[in-house]
Formats: C-alpha cells, structure tokens, sequence
C-alpha cells in the first residue's frame, strides 16, 4: 500500500489550487468585461480598456521603464554574478563563504529596508532619481538568483571535466567557454528569468527610489490602486498575466524550468 | 588562481560594498539622530529616543505584535494550505504532477501587485463577492473584507503560499518511501504512519518553509499597504510612511534595524535548530 | 614520445605530506604502473605531469624540457580520466576534435586524424552520438581516443578501468596494452588494482605513504619485493606472527616452523608473510602436516583454509581442474612450501 493522499487531502488540495489562481481569473474577467465593477456573469465584454492603456503615454513610458530596468539588471547581475559564483565555486578568493554570504545578503534583508537605505544613501550622494542608482539598486536585489542558479549548477558539474579542457590544449576562458558555460546554461538561464520577473516585480524597493516622472509598472498600478479601481489597471495587469503565463510555459518547454524553483 | 578570483568576484563585491553595505551601514546611525517636527533631523544632537518610541508608544507597540503576529498566522494557515496540495504533488498520480507544480508557480511568478490588485477586486465593499451575495439576497449590505484582518490574511496566504508548497514538496519527496512501507509492514496504519514517519521526516522542510513565510510576510510592504489600506499597519508600512509621509527618518531608521534584527534572528535560529536535526537524519 | 622523469617532487598540502622526495624516470615508450593503496600519492603524482597540481618542490620534466611551471594546455598530454570527463554536450566526434580543433587542425585532416583516433579504440561509426548515449565500455574507448588524438607525448591514465565491470576490464588491459605497444607513447598508468598493473606495464612503480617503494619489472616486484610493504601488498598474502627460531626458521607456534628466504637475527619478532598461490598440496610426502578446514569453490581457482596446529591456520589455492581440487574438510593433507615465497617481516 503506498502512501498516495486520501479524499479529503486531495479535494484540500484541488480547493488550494483554485484559491492560488482566483485572483487571476478575476482579473483577467475584469479586463474584458463593460463595467468598472465586476459582476458575475459580467454584462459585457469589450477591449476598450486594453485600447485605453495601450495609448496612454504614462502607461506606455512605465512599461519601458520597468523593461529596461529587468533587462538591463539582469545583464549586469548575469555578468557579475556568474564570474564571482564561479570564483566562490572553484574557491579561488579568500573568504568565499563571508563572500557568499555577502551576495545573498539581499535575499535575506527585509526589501523595504532596502529601500529606505537606498534612500538614504542616495538622498545624500545625490543619485536619487537617477537612472543609473535605480539600476544598481535592481542588480543588488536579483543578483542572489543568479548567484543560487549558478552555485547549484557548478556543484553539479564534474570539476574533472574543465580539466580534461585543459589537459587538451584549452586555456583556462577557453576551457569556460567551450565546456562549462555551455553546461551551466539552462541553470544561468532559470536563474536570468528569476532575477528578471524579480526586477519586472519589484516595488518595495524601488517605489522609495523613482522621481516624480519616471516611474515603473509595477509602482504605477500600486499608485494607480490607491487613487481607486480602474479597469485599465486590469487590463495592464492581464497583459503581466499573459506574458509571465507565456514566459513560464515557455520555459517549462525548452528546459523543464520547474527544476531549478 | 587567487589573482583570477579576485578579478573575478572583485566587480561584483565592488557593486554590493557600494550599493548594499555601505547603505545598510549608513542608515543605522539615522536612529540615533534627533527627529523634529517641521524641521527634520537635527545636526549634531545624538538621542535613544526613537528607539524608545517603538518600546513604549502603544501605537508602536501594537502595530509590532500585529506584525508578528500575522506573521504566525499567515504561516500556519500556509502550512495548513500547503501541506495537503504538496502532498497531492509528490505522491498523487504522476501524470498531474507537472500541471499542479506549474499552477503553482505561476501565481508565484505573478506581479505582486497584480496579484493584491485581483484581491481587491474579489475582496472590496463593491467587489465580486458582496455583490454577488447581495445579488443573491444573502446580505443587505456589503460586509467589510479589506482594510482589515481578514483582507491582509487572504492576500499575504496568497501570496507565500506557493513558497510553502514548494518547500514541503521538496520535503516530503525527500521521505525514503522504504522507511513507510517498513512501517506499515510493521503493523501501522496509514494515520499512523503519517504521523509517526512522515510527519518528523518532513519536519525540516517545515522548520524552512515556516521561516520563509514568516520572515517574508513580517517583511511585506505591497499587499499589507494595498489590501490593509492607510490606516491598518504593519511593520513595513509603517517604516514607508516614517520615511515618505512623515520624514521621520530616525524613528523610520530605527523600525528598520528593529525589523531587520527579527528577521535575522528568526534565520538564525532555524539554522541552529536545522543543524541539530540534521546530526539526527545522518542514520537515514 | 618522450621520457619522463620527476626529479625529488615532493607536494604538501596544509601539513599533510602527500608525496615525499620522488625520484623516478620512465623510459621513451616505456609503460609504467603506478601501484598502490589510495591515498598512497599515486595520482598527486600522475596530475602534477598534466599540470593539473603543482609539486611544492622538485621538477618535472618531458624529454629534456622542464615542465614544472607550465600550464596544462601547453604541456601536450593526454590524459584519461577516472570519471572519463567525457563532454556531455558535445558528440563522440567533437570529444575527439576537442584537443585537435585547439591545435588549429580542421577540415579533411581533423575528421581524418578524429576517424583514426576512433579505428584506434574500435569505435567506428559512433561519431554523431552523445556520451550519454553510449555504454561505460564504449564511453570509455571515447576518452582513450580522445587522449590519443592530439598525439601526445605522454599518456597518462587515472584508474581508467575501474568503473568498468570484471569482464570488460580484462578485456580492455590486453587492448590497452597492445594500443600502448603500437603508439609506442610514454605511458604512466596509476592504479590500485596490482593484477592490472603486473599484466599491462613494463615496470611498475609501488608506492606507499608517498614514497617510492620499488619501482622494477612485474616479476621483480612479485617475486623480489624490496621492501616489507611490497612483500605485503602484492599477490595474496596469508598473514601470520611468529618468531624467528634458532636454526633461521619461523616459529608459526604449535610446533610449525617455516623456511624463510631471509629471516632475521634468531628470537625476532616476525610477521610471516606467505602467498596463497605459493603453498601446493599434496595428499602426502615432505611437506607441513595439516587439516583441510574449509573448502571455497570460485571457479578457476579452488581455496582452502588448512589447520597446521592449534591457532595456526593458512589460506591455500589450487586450480579448480586439477587432482586437489575435491578435498573435503577433514581430509588430511601435506603442504610444500618454497622458501622464497615466504617474507619475514619485523612484526609491527
């Protein structure tokens, strides 16, 4: 007899399941359906709030911004990430567990006292509102990810294998980058779209850092929230649905994603 | 080899000492400094007296134990939730596993915001549910779900839910199925089994689990100021306010050493607690 | 195809001593096993001639060049790794290209030398899979053409064969050997297995505790151990304590004594150390009395566990076809024993 879950357990588990997707569900109903409150069943259905967000300026200038902040983040924090991890892994720098320990530190902090200390150490070398310190800031908060991705990936990985490189005529970056970055990719890939959605997420943070103009999606839909409840604000959180769907479907595909979680 | 690590891991360590460190450092004199309405921080003066505020004001007071105190809840309810559903992954039918794990993760992966957004949709006066308990005739006026517990329970168990369940999956894969089915040639029943096998096997992936739901919902800033509202506060909104509303940097500095201190505790207490389990699992 | 030679190499690591103050040097095209227990230094040894550890003291040299302080990638060995190190994304085709391809070899001459290297190990026609999908047999054969092909000018192996199973690893000695023999490339082979190492190399090196014990032909090694460890360490010794008697002989006790090649001053105590392979029995004549106690059938060979006395008990073989192979406990028996097989060691 195998310990597989009961009745109950599983009608417990089902109900979870729908819990966890309820509030998508709504809304994606809420994007599409007439009213400004949603009803069931709606009482109509209209693309007019999509049409709305997609040509409002400060939507549209919130989108790029909170696209070039991931993207760019995640470059950064991939390239840094990956050479320290791999300094750490192959123990080459003295102290590399108060090292390792020091680019986890984020993961660790409370973000909002993240925030606050940026704040602060911004207001006073005058970078807040910049471009370039909400950058560093988004690097500090999703360069753990790519550090775990990486760490757990160079564990895994026969040390004997760049050595066989070597013995074969590579040098030590020919070695790395015939052998064993093509074999950490999937792990560097999981970790990049887990430092990206981090960065396309992120508020506590950042909500402390942006000027009055520049502004991300994230902190819009939250400012935009508090004034009241907007159907645009469904449709623009719709648009986050499906590309997070998409993305995660995606990279469930190409390279099982599940088993870097 | 030691020049190449330096080289290697330099930028990065560079890139935090610069933007992480020295900023976190920075802010805990802050709390030390001395706040004056209308004026701000005062040049020169040192004083206990925000930390003293958060020790003695009621207000300060009681919105700490809310924090904790959420805190606990929001993991036993993860807990409760979670169990069952990770359960149904690991050991359910195989060909379900995949569909569960990724409807597990996507709410994960999910914009916070908008995940805290769809709740007040579902939760508000003229939101989903009172309308349609009041199209149903089941209630004459909306009854209240957000600016209070129960609007911050749901959405924060939301929330860390999934972290939850992907923690005790990992835990309850980990169970040697031999040491069951031992069991239960041995004479227990399947309660039994569960209770006396499953459930201490499974106990780290719970210690580690609850850790993360508790520090991270004892943390939270999004859903607690969207679903709580201005009013209902907790640790970290009280701290966004301190510094955005109110400009009280000292008492704002030191709310954030005091939460960052728990936080770090919790952490480093589990890990001792984990160490020692750890020495026990080495027979298995 | 070069000699090899280290020149006092020593190598510490922390305070641990892990090779100390080896001497040696291998012929061109000569093979040589390094023998001995793990942990003994033997690969320290084998990876600090492909770079891979830097001795603490001492060179190293290939032919007349002094290789100590080069980088592996400029060393031109090739080495055959324990795990085989096989790169899982690439194909058996791009394993084997791997060393050429960063020799600047392409085109028609790289598959040519890729093929050969392939025929070589008999391997043809695999090229385009994927390690994963071949057998350990197999996997094995793509990392010896992968060593091969560069032409290195020497070849190293780190316990290649011990994944493999007891079929194929013989197998695989006589084909590795017969390889050697046609490439004609200095060959360093470390191993713990001393069967491998007495029936492929030209001389074997045994070591212990980071010193060189012998280093001298198989049957040097086998029949003349220059040192206590050998003696204990090769063949399959009976271990017995005794002391050294009056007339030269070992006292086993209970009355056994035992000719010994060279024994010691007389009331010395000893650890005798005899092979099973050494003691033939016969039903009757010269030899030691004693009882068969235990018989143990495995195959080609039979062994039995004879008491000479009380608290005197050895371990002797006999082919499982020949006219001693049927005794059955209780029978009594008569054991010759040469004196030259028997070691008397100063008891530890």
């Amino acid at each position: 007899m195998e310990m597989a879950p009961g009745r109950i357990a599983t009608w417990a588990a089902w109900a979870v399941i729908v819990f966890l997707q309820l509030p998508v569900l709504v809304v994606v109903l809420a994007a599409f359906s007439t009213t400004s409150y949603l009803t069931i069943p709606p009482q109509g259905w209209t693309l007019a709030w999509f049409a709305k967000v997609l040509s409002d300026p400060a939507w549209l200038a919130a989108i790029r911004m909170s696209l070039f902040l991931a993207f760019g983040a995640t470059a950064i924090a991939l390239a840094l990430g990956t050479a320290a991890a791999y300094a750490i892994a192959r123990r080459m720098v003295p102290g590399a567990d108060a090292l390792t320990a020091l680019v986890m530190a984020p993961l660790v902090m409370p973000s909002v006292v993240i925030g606050v200390a940026l704040l602060q150490f911004y207001a006073l070398t005058g970078l807040r509102g910049s471009i370039f310190g909400l950058l560093m800031a988004h690097v500090v908060i999703t360069v753990p990810y790519i550090i775990r991705a990486a760490l757990t990936s160079l564990a895994g990985l026969d040390g004997a294998l760049e050595e066989a490189a070597r013995v074969l005529g590579a040098t030590g970056p020919e070695a790395f980058r015939l052998v064993t970055l093509p074999l950490i990719r999937p792990g560097l890939v999981a970790g990049a779209l887990f430092a990206f959605i981090t960065s396309l997420d992120n508020v506590p943070v950042t909500i402390f850092l942006i000027s009055a103009r520049q502004t991300t999606l994230p902190v819009l839909i939250f400012s935009s929230v508090e004034m009241g409840v907007d159907p645009s604000v469904a449709a623009i959180s719709t648009l986050l649905i499906i590309a997070t769907g998409g993305i995660l479907l995606l990279a469930e595909r190409r390279f099982g994603f599940h088993r870097f979680i | 080899m030691k020049r190449h690590g330096i080289a290697l891991a330099g930028p990065l360590a560079l890139v935090l000492a610069a933007f992480f460190l020295a900023p976190a450092l920075l802010t805990l004199p802050t709390g030390f400094r001395e706040y004056v309405p209308g004026q701000g921080i005062t040049a020169g003066s040192w004083t206990l007296d925000a930390y003293r505020d958060i020790v003695s004001d009621d207000f300060y007071r009681e919105v700490l134990w809310r924090t904790l105190g959420l805190g606990l809840a929001v993991t036993v309810i993860c807990l409760l939730l979670g169990y069952p559903l990770a359960w149904m992954i690991a050991r359910g039918p195989a060909r379900l596993r995949m569909p569960l794990l990724l409807l597990v993760i996507f709410p994960m992966m999910l914009n916070l915001v908008v995940r805290s957004f769809g709740w007040i949709a579902l939760l508000a006066n003229r939101g989903l549910i009172n309308n349609l308990l009041t199209d149903l005739g089941l209630i004459a006026t909306p009854v209240k779900m957000m600016f209070n517990l129960t609007g911050m329970l749901v959405g924060l168990v939301h929330i860390y839910l999934p972290f939850m369940v992907l923690m005790l999956v990992a835990a309850i894969q980990n169970v040697p199925r031999d040491v069951e089915a031992a069991a239960m040639t041995l004479g227990s029943t399947r309660r039994h089994v569960f209770l006396a096998i499953t459930l201490p096997l499974t106990a780290p992936g719970i210690l580690a689990g609850s850790i993360l739901v508790f520090v991270l919902t004892i943390s939270a800033l999004v859903t607690p100021r969207m679903l709580g509202g201005p009013t209902y506060r907790v640790m970290a909104t009280l701290i966004y306010d301190e510094y955005m509303q109110m400009l009280d940097w000292p008492t704002g500095s030191a709310l954030a050493f005091v939460l960052t201190a728990i936080a770090l505790a919790i952490i480093w207490a589990a890990n001792r607690v984990a160490r020692r389990w750890s020495g026990m699992g080495a027979v298995t | 195809m070069s000699r090899l030679a280290f020149e006092r190499v020593g190598k510490s690591f922390g305070t641990t001593e892990v090779v100390r103050d080896v001497s040696l040097s291998v012929a061109e095209g000569e093979f040589a096993a390094l023998l001995g227990p793990s942990g003994c230094g033997k690969t320290t040894l084998l990876r600090m001639v492909a770079g891979l550890v830097a001795p603490s003291t001492g060179r190293v040299l290939i032919g007349a060049q002094d290789v100590t302080a080069l980088s592996p990638d400029k060393r031109g060995v090739g080495l055959v790794f324990q795990s085989y190190a096989l790169f899982p994304h690439l194909t058996v085709f791009e394993n084997v290209a791997f060393g050429l391809r960063r020799q600047r070899v392409s085109g028609a001459a790289l598959s040519e030398r890729v093929e050969a290297a392939l025929a070589m190990v008999r391997l043809p026609g695999l090229a385009a899979r994927r390690p994963s999908e071949l057998s350990g047999g197999q996997q094995q054969r793509v990392a010896i053409a992968r060593a091969i092909a560069p032409r290195p000018r020497v070849l190293l192996f780190d316990e290649p064969l011990s994944n493999l199973d007891a079929q194929l690893r013989d197998e695989m000695q006589i084909e590795l050997k017969r390889l050697q023999r046609s490439l004609g490339i200095t060959t360093l082979f470390v191993t713990h297995d001393q069967s491998e190492a007495l029936s492929m190399a030209d001389r074997v090196c045994v070591m212990a505790h980071g010193v060189v014990q012998q280093f001298d032909t198989p049957e040097a090694v086998y029949h003349r151990p220059a040192t206590a460890f050998v003696a204990g360490f090769i063949g399959r010794p009976n271990r017995l304590a005794g002391r050294i008697a009056a007339d030269g002989r070992i006292d086993l006790g209970g009355g056994v004594l035992l000719a010994a090649g060279e024994a010691g001053a007389p009331g010395t105590a000893v650890e005798a150390i005899i092979r099973q392979e050494a003691i033939s029995i016969a039903g009757d004549g010269d030899g030691l009395p004693g009882t068969i106690v235990l018989r143990a059938f495995n195959g080609a060979r039979v062994q039995y566990v004879v008491r000479l006395a009380e608290g005197v008990e050895l371990v002797a073989e006999t082919a499982s076809s020949g006219s001693q192979a049927g005794l059955e406990p209780g029978t009594p028996v008569r054991l010759a024993i040469a004196p030259g097989a028997v070691f008397a060691l100063p008891a530890a």
